[in-house]
């Protein structure tokens, strides 16, 4: 499956600064259209409003962790579906199988490039 | 009281019991028996709680010449706060520094590359802009020293202070506030990030989620 860059996609980070570098890459990449809530809580009230075809979230955020918000759209017949990258300096082994079994699509630590995000992404779509 | 004294009251008493006729001087005997008895053990307490006493001033003593030592206060009115503010101080100049970079960044991404003059004197003056931007890692670095030197001077009294009072760790010293942080904490797994050789990297965390 090709990556459509047309594709709404919601990054969702506590720290504006990483939301920006973050929208920089993407936009870099081709992606046109990223909106960004800056927690998990805003997060879901945006996805529930609007159908996003790609989720980037940080996992430590407060008061609704990336964590959480991977569950509560697991669980959630019309956003169960959703792609969803995490991207966190969480780096313990704890956390990469607990967002595993949470259903995440894929997990990049941070710092990261532009071409980690890429191949990320790349792979969650199948490219 | 001493085992002989003792012996003699108990003797003058069972003496008192059999006879028939007691006199007040018989009475009076044997209550200067008691009281000389009592009296050497009243004295051996006296002395015991006296130097227990001396002991326990002498405690007291040295931990209000340790409390002194530990400068509770200038920790607590002075230090701790500074420390904070140099802190405060080092998100906000890195923060700055980042946006004024990224800003750069993206008005080269941004520019009309078709009047080649004046692209290349944008890039030429937003890269110096860079440049400049670059000069917080110097007042950071000295920054963060103070904040280290701040963390040593805080280990060192409490260090010294602990040791003197012989002083062990409790097992719930958390608060409430506390307690319910550690409690998110695990609950939702917030490491935070590792230090060099503690977490995984992203070849790993490939593995992992590909395994």
């Amino acid at each position: 499956m090709a990556v459509d860059l047309s594709m709404p996609v919601l990054v969702v980070d506590d720290y504006k600064t990483m939301i920006r570098i973050i929208r920089n890459l993407l936009k870099q990449l081709g992606f046109s259209d990223v909106d960004d809530a800056a927690d998990g809580t805003e997060a879901l009230g945006k996805m529930r409003e609007r159908k996003y075809g790609l989720v980037i979230s940080d996992w430590n955020m407060e008061p609704m962790t990336g964590y959480e918000l991977l569950k509560e759209v697991r669980t959630d017949d019309g956003l169960a579906r959703t792609p969803f990258i995490m991207v966190t300096a969480e780096s313990k082994t704890e956390n990469v199988i607990a967002a595993k079994k949470a259903g995440v699509n894929n997990y990049i630590v941070k710092p990261f490039n532009a071409a980690t995000l890429k191949s990320k992404i790349d792979a969650v779509f199948g490219e | 009281m001493s085992s002989k004294s003792h012996a003699e009251v108990l003797a003058a008493a069972d003496g008192l019991r059999e006879k028939d006729d007691i006199s007040l001087v018989d009475v009076l005997t044997l209550a200067e028996a008691s009281i000389q008895s009592m009296k050497s053990f009243i004295d051996s307490l006296d002395s015991k709680v006296y130097s227990e006493f001396r002991e326990i001033a002498g405690y007291i003593q040295k931990t209000k010449s340790e409390i002194g030592h530990l400068q509770a206060n200038d920790l607590r009115s002075k230090r701790i706060p500074e420390a904070g503010d140099e802190l405060s101080a080092i998100v906000t100049s890195t923060e700055e520094a980042t946006t004024q970079i990224m800003e750069c960044a993206e008005a080269i991404l941004e520019a009309d590359t078709e009047d080649h003059e004046a692209y290349q004197k944008l890039v030429n003056d937003k890269v110096l802009t860079i440049f400049e931007s670059c000069s917080f890692q110097d007042l950071t670095g000295q920054r963060i020293s103070r904040v280290v030197e701040t963390l040593e001077h805080i280990e060192s009294r409490v260090g010294r202070f602990a040791a003197a009072i012989g002083a062990e760790d409790s097992c719930d010293v958390l608060d409430e506030k506390e307690e319910k942080r550690e409690k998110r904490k695990k609950d939702l797994i917030l490491n935070g990030p590792a230090n060099d050789g503690e977490g995984v990297s992203q070849d790993d965390i490939d593995a992992l989620l590909n395994g």
